[in-house]
This record gives structure tokens, C-alpha cells and sequence, in this order.
């Protein structure tokens, strides 16, 4: 039997190959499944997974946008240029944002006097509903009606922006340095605004 | 996986190493020395056996029953919330044993890898054996061709040689491969053998004559044909491959969801602006595609008399889109089964319904809802639409609408009743409620329900009200006016990766089936002799056993063309025919 030795080689090089590729195609799958959840460039805030600071370099740019603000006039992001932003996805539907709310009126007084600017963006929501949910909890800084959701879709595409509300805070330089997915709290914004302002929360007040 | 079997005690296959066969170097796990090493081999090869991966697919079709009888996480979390409140001692078990995510279930991965692997493990090799027995001569021409199940006879005037040169030319012509004797041997036909009669299996039943390395002498031919049959069966087991990693792949990076579109209104692609989002595995809400939608304007038609009267005659969604943010306006029309492609996903029109408008003012006359409030319909009752309004910024209390949309409403004995779907005599009948709607806390609401236990009912009855009626509200709460109405439609957003590759695969798959059951593995022999008539010419063929059917006729074809092509060279040579042809002695035997 002169064929059994070249037999059992190809037979093992068949057995090698086999695993081999198994074994390939399990580490391309625990490789796919660890990129997708690794995050390097980004700190927790306050010990939450849902509140982020990304680390300058590896802030992306705020896309630019214009629209139509509740109260019926023009409104360009480009204006804001210069100022830390805090830009707020809010519905009057959403029953997360109307726990924030309240929070987030509190903070947009806080920080007025240090020059940092609140702005809405309303989703899917009607004109009435969303000033009486305004007037309901005090705010008074603008929101622009996003209907068609455009707004929302051109920060998606640089922030994973997965529901409404979502609250995100730009540095001077129109970078988004800090995210709040879902309802922010009071320590949540103010640790983001005192790093990216550079003024804590009790140091805006007294200005 | 299929035939592996059958191949492996095909006599056509001989020249290729029995994968399963147990040889005194490799026992089975009877055997007596078993190392780790063996017990793997051993492991190996019964995961890739066929029965093994058929059982693998039981498991798979078992396991995914589990997923449509019990309510699951990613499509139903009310219903296992339900579930648990109802079933409180069986949920928890059936939450451990991951049956209400069935397909993300560790068990669920281990029997689709191991299907996987045991698919892989099956087509690799049979790779290399295909590459083998491609490369693998057919067998020497047996020495008494009319054993063959089909065979032939004849003279001829031409040299033996010359017979055998002639045939060898017509059988390459009809696409066969050959086989003939070394050149020594055409030179001296007395020499016995050529030096790879050593590696060929002594015994071996290579094509069930009896031929042995001493009948090797004369002029002959091996012809065989029919390769393709073996390239269909591994495409078969590829495509195969395939289609479990289409799956995968849609599994991993598909989406599906839906999103309800009032007529006038847009919605973009983006978790946020979907109303249920099911993504794969690996989906980000980055990765969805940045694709806009609009509804123009939606009309569907209905039989409006007969006997098929409300029965819908033709939908028809005008929709603007735009592929990506700020790109080009398109227009297209949604129909029923006819989707619409953007940016690799497909949004279908799956149901419709209308959306009354309402205006509604607090008790301090301020504005508090001016907009469309979609209602549901049930599967019956022409359109007759269920839905609640809820006024969360009304004040100083919330209030709430529970009503009732019928498109064409009759009284009957009292009760409100819809005769058309079609919006002929739209009215609304709303209760009206005052209190709180328990929005300022707690998990997120669906629009098309109110929890109204912490609210007092307003009115007593149901108030009617048609398109431009308002209606006053009891201790000054408020108006809400009914202002008209819109229709909706309600649209699935698909995306899967994996249903081109899996079309493809699967198509392929049907290819290689038909391939492995059309073709045949057949051989041709001729054998070349001196006779006292000259040359005799002996044909024999031999087909697999399981598809030999029409191998007769294309057998008696061949024969017949081999004969007047020796004819033929004959008369070329100038030698008159004058041995006519001899009776086919074997035909047909």
C-alpha cells in the first residue's frame, strides 16, 4: 500500500485547513462582535455609560444647520459660532424629556451669564404641543422644529444619537465635546458644562 | 453532503481515498490505542458526517420554534413582561434556558456554528477530492470490452493503431478525456506495463472487468466524461455555505423597522425617528442608511358597489425621498409589493389608516394640540379607527381624548357604525378626560393608549362631532375641535445585507443540485486488435447505475460515429471497404 502515507498527508492537510478556516472565521466574528463595542476615545461622566466627554481630538464637528424656531423665525447654528452650545433633541411626546426638563431650564439660567448658549431641536412633534410643553416648564431659549428629522440625521451620522432625548454639549470650536443619551441630570450636565466652559456650575452663578 | 455517501462506494470514485474508511493506522473509537489526537480525528469526522449536520438542521428548525411560540426581547418586550407576570414560576426558567431570545441564545450560536462547521468541514475536503479525481487519469481500457454493460463490435481495414488514433480523436471531440497507453507501448505492444501501474490499487474494482496490470497489451482508448456532475455537488454544498453566512450576515449587520407616515409629513432614517427599530447584532444607529421620506399625498379607491362593495381597489403612496441628507429630491409611488429602493434598504407600504385632526385650547384658552392624532383600525369594520389624544401641556390640568374615527358613519339602533371605508361621512365620538396623564415620569408611553387612572372622565357620553364641530368642555377645562382629517400609511424599513447573496447562493445551490442529478460520470472504451479480418474494433461504455438511461443512446451514437470514422480513414487510405462492417455482435447485450 504505497497510497496510505500520501493518503493520511493530504488527509491531514485537509483536516489543518478545515479547522484553520473555522478557527479564522470564529476570530473575525469576536474580532467584529469587540470593534463594535470598543470606545477608547471617550470618558463616562458621573459613573454613567449614557453620559460621555470625548477627548479633544476626538471630537467630531457639529454639522451646521438653519430652520425654523417654535416661535416662527430663522434660526442659522452658524450664529452660535464662538459659544459652547448646549443643543437639546426634545419632543413634547417623549416622556423621558419632560423629566428632564426642569433640569435643563435650571442649568440654561446657571449658565447664561457665562455666555453658554441652549438650543432645542423639536422632533416629530406639532407646533402647539411643543410651546405648551415650553411654557409647562419654563424654558426660554429657542428649539428649532426638525419635521422631517434632517437635523437629527445630520448629527447622527457623527454622534450615535438613538432616541430622543439626547443632549449634546459643543466646545467654541463647533466640536461636540460631550453627550447625554437619554434624560440628563443635574450633576450629568454641569460636570460636562464646567469641562467644556471651563466654569464650574457655583462659579457661573456668581458671575 | 447530500450524496458523499453514495460517491464514496462508487466504483467511479475508487481512484480517491475513502474519507470515512477505517484503515488499521486510524481505528474507530472501539479500537484499542485512542489518544487525544485520535479521539479528535474521531470527533471530526462524525461532526462531519451527513447525518450529523441533518441533525444539526433538526436542531436548528426545533430551535427556532421556542422563538415563534414565546414572546421575545427583541421583538416583544411587553409581551415578555406580560409573560413573566402571567407564568411567574415557568418565566424565570424559560428566561434562563434564553428562550425568550431564542436567537441570540448561546445554545442557538453553538448548533448554527456547529452547522457551520460541520458544512465547512464537509466541503473542504471533498474540495480536495474533486481537485484529486480531476486530476486522476481514468482507468486502462479492460482487456474483454463486451462485459460492459454497452458494448460494440466491428472491422475495419485500417492498422491497429491507426484505430486507435482515430478514435482517440472522435471521443476528445465529444469533449471526453482521455486515457491511452505510454508510447512504448504503442511502439511494442508486447511490453507490459508503464511505471504508474505501481500506484494503481491492485484490486481495485476501477471498472468492474476484471482487468489486472498483465492485460494491458494493444492499442486502446479510456475515455471519460461527465466531471461536471461532482463540480455540481460541491457547488451545491457551497451555495449552501453560503446561504448560512448570507444569514449571518443579515443577522449581524440587517435592520428592520417600521414607521407610521402621515400624509404631509417626512421621516428620516434614524432611531430617533423610527417608531419600533429591530437592529442585527453588529447595528449601530450610525449605520442606518441616511434616506428621507415624504407622503405627498395617499389615496386608495374601494369597489363601491356589489357585492365586493369596501373591498380596497388599488393603494397608491406619492412619496418624495431624498438618499441622503441635503441630496436630490426624487419622486416615486408606493404600492402594495412594490417597495421602494433607497440606499440599499427597502421601505414597503404595509397598511394605511386615517388620522383625524384635532385643535384643542386649555382652560386658559391657550392653544394646547393643533395637529393629526392617527387612530388605529381593526382588521374589520370599514376603517372604524380606535385612538386617544393625549394633551400633555394642557393647563392647569392634562387632558385626554379616548375616541372613536368612523370614515362613513350611519347610526344603527344607537351605535355608531361604519358602512365605507372610504372617509364619505367622517365624524369623531370622543370621552374626554382631565387629570394626569402620568407622562412626567416613568418609562416611555405609546402614543395610541392613555392610562386614564389618574384622570376624571369630563363627559358623560361619547360627543359626535363632525369635520369643523367643536366641543366644550364641562366647568370651563377647555374646547377640542374636529378639524378634519389625514390619512397614514404605515411603512417597513428592511435592510438586509444578506438577501442578494442569499438569492445568489441559493440559486446557485438549486444549480448544483440539477448539475449532480443531470450529468452523468460515463466511460467509453475502444480496443484496438489484429483479427483474421483485419482490425477488429471493440466499444464498450459503462454509466453510473443510478442515471443510465439515455447513456444507451448516446452510447450507440458514439459507436456509430466511431465506426464510419474508421470507415472513413479507410477509404482515405485508399483501402476499399472490402471487409464490410462485421454484425454488432454485442450490441445490446
Amino acid at each position: 500500500m504505497t497510497r496510505a502515507p500520501v493518503t493520511r498527508a493530504r488527509r491531514r492537510a485537509v483536516v489543518l485547513v478545515a479547522a484553520v478556516s473555522a478557527g479564522v472565521l470564529l476570530i473575525v466574528v469576536l474580532v467584529a462582535g469587540w470593534a463594535g463595542s470598543g470606545k477608547s476615545d471617550v470618558t463616562e461622566v458621573d459613573g454613567s455609560t449614557s453620559a460621555v466627554l470625548y477627548a479633544a481630538g476626538h471630537r467630531p464637528v457639529a454639522p451646521g444647520f438653519s430652520g425654523t424656531t417654535l416661535a416662527g423665525s430663522r434660526l442659522s447654528f452658524s450664529s452660535y459660532r464662538g459659544r459652547v452650545v448646549v443643543l437639546n433633541f426634545w419632543g413634547s411626546w417623549c416622556v423621558p424629556c419632560r423629566a428632564e426638563a426642569s433640569t435643563l431650564a435650571a442649568v440654561a439660567a446657571l449658565y447664561r451669564s457665562s455666555g453658554v448658549a441652549f438650543l432645542g431641536v423639536d422632533v416629530r412633534d406639532t407646533t402647539a404641543s411643543a410651546l405648551a410643553f415650553t411654557r409647562t416648564f419654563g424654558i426660554t431659549y429657542p428649539s428649532v422644529t426638525d419635521p422631517s428629522s434632517a437635523i437629527t440625521l445630520d448629527f447622527t451620522s457623527v454622534v450615535p444619537i438613538a432616541g430622543t432625548p439626547t443632549t449634546l454639549v459643543i466646545d467654541r470650536t463647533g466640536h461636540i465635546a460631550g453627550a447625554v443619551f437619554g434624560s440628563t441630570t443635574y450633576p450629568e450636565l454641569t460636570t460636562i458644562l464646567a469641562k467644556v466652559s471651563g466654569k464650574a456650575a457655583d462659579e457661573a452663578v456668581s458671575r | 453532503m447530500t450524496d458523499v455517501r453514495v460517491s464514496e462506494t462508487d466504483p467511479f470514485e475508487s481512484a480517491v481515498p475513502e474519507r470515512d474508511g477505517r484503515r488499521p493506522g486510524n481505528p474507530g473509537p472501539a479500537g484499542g490505542s485512542f489518544g487525544t489526537a485520535d479521539w479528535l480525528k474521531w470527533a471530526w469526522r462524525q461532526l462531519t458526517s451527513m447525518r450529523i449536520a441533518l441533525v444539526l438542521l433538526f436542531l436548528l428548525a426545533l430551535g427556532s420554534v421556542p422563538g415563534s411560540m414565546l414572546p421575545q426581547e427583541g421583538t416583544d418586550p411587553a409581551g415578555v413582561q406580560q409573560y413573566f407576570t402571567s407564568h411567574p414560576a415557568l418565566a424565570p426558567l424559560l428566561n434562563h434556558l434564553g428562550l425568550f431570545d431564542v436567537f441570540g441564545a448561546p445554545w442557538f450560536a453553538a448548533i448554527y456554528l456547529l452547522l457551520f462547521a460541520s458544512l465547512v468541514g464537509c466541503v473542504v475536503p471533498r474540495t480536495f477530492r474533486l481537485a484529486g479525481s480531476a486530476r486522476t487519469l481514468p482507468p486502462r481500457a479492460p482487456r474483454n470490452l463486451a462485459r460492459l454493460p454497452a458494448s460494440a463490435g466491428y472491422a475495419t481495414a485500417v492498422s491497429p493503431a491507426q484505430a486507435a488514433e482515430v478514435a482517440a480523436r472522435v471521443l476528445s471531440s465529444h469533449g471526453f478525456r482521455l486515457r491511452r497507453p505510454a508510447p512504448t507501448v504503442l511502439a511494442e505492444p508486447t511490453v507490459l506495463a508503464e511505471p504508474t501501474v505501481l500506484a494503481e490499487p491492485t484490486g481495485a474494482p476501477d471498472s468492474g472487468s476484471g482487468s489486472g496490470p498483465g492485460e494491458l497489451e494493444g492499442h486502446w482508448v479510456s475515455a471519460e466524461k461527465g466531471y461536471l456532475r461532482e463540480v455540481g455537488n460541491l457547488l451545491f454544498h457551497l451555495a449552501l455555505l453560503g446561504v448560512l453566512v448570507s444569514v449571518a450576515l443579515g443577522g449581524l449587520f440587517g435592520y428592520k423597522a417600521d414607521r407610521l407616515l402621515v400624509q404631509g409629513t417626512s421621516f428620516a432614517d434614524t432611531q430617533t425617528d423610527l417608531d419600533e427599530f429591530y437592529p442585527g447584532r453588529l447595528v449601530t444607529a450610525a449605520d442606518l442608511p441616511p434616506f428621507t421620506v415624504t407622503l405627498n399625498t395617499f389615496e386608495a379607491s374601494y369597489i363601491s358597489s356589489g357585492a365586493q362593495r369596501g373591498q380596497p381597489n388599488s393603494f397608491d403612496a406619492q412619496i418624495s425621498y431624498t438618499a441622503s441628507s441635503g441630496g436630490p429630491v426624487r419622486t416615486d409611488r408606493l404600492e402594495v409589493n412594490r417597495p421602494l429602493s433607497v440606499d440599499g434598504a427597502k421601505v414597503y407600504l404595509i397598511g394605511h389608516g386615517y388620522a383625524p385632526e384635532f385643535k384643542v385650547t386649555d382652560a386658559r384658552g391657550q392653544v394646547v394640540f393643533d395637529g393629526a392624532q392617527p387612530f388605529i383600525s381593526g382588521t374589520t369594520g370599514n376603517f372604524l379607527s380606535q385612538g386617544v389624544l393625549k394633551v400633555s401641556g394642557a393647563q392647569p390640568e392634562q387632558l385626554g381624548f379616548s375616541g372613536v374615527f368612523v370614515p362613513t358613519a350611519v347610526d344603527v339602533d344607537g351605535t355608531l357604525e361604519s358602512v365605507f371605508p372610504a372617509a364619505d361621512n367622517p365624524v369623531v365620538s370622543l370621552i374626554a378626560y382631565a387629570g394626569n396623564l402620568g407622562m412626567n415620569s416613568g418609562p416611555s408611553q405609546s402614543v395610541y393608549q392613555m392610562d386614564t387612572t389618574g384622570m376624571k372622565q369630563l363627559t358623560a357620553a361619547p360627543q359626535l362631532l363632525r369635520v369643523g364641530q367643536s366641543l366644550k368642555l364641562p366647568d370651563g377645562q377647555g374646547t377640542v375641535t374636529f378639524t378634519g382629517y389625514q390619512q397614514w400609511v404605515s411603512l417597513a424599513i428592511t435592510h438586509d445585507p444578506g438577501q442578494l447573496p442569499a438569492l445568489i447562493c441559493g440559486m446557485a445551490a438549486l444549480g448544483g443540485l440539477l448539475l449532480s442529478f443531470v450529468v452523468r460520470r460515463r466511460r467509453v472504451f475502444v480496443r484496438a486488435s489484429t483479427s483474421p479480418e483485419g482490425t477488429t474494433v471493440h466499444v464498450g461504455g459503462l454509466a453510473r447505475t443510478d442515471a443510465s438511461g439515455s447513456f444507451e443512446d448516446e452510447f450507440a451514437s458514439l459507436a456509430a460515429e466511431l465506426r464510419s470514422a474508421h470507415q472513413q480513414a479507410a477509404q482515405d487510405q485508399g483501402v476499399p471497404p472490402s471487409a464490410p462492417a462485421a454484425p454488432n455482435r454485442h450490441e445490446g447485450e
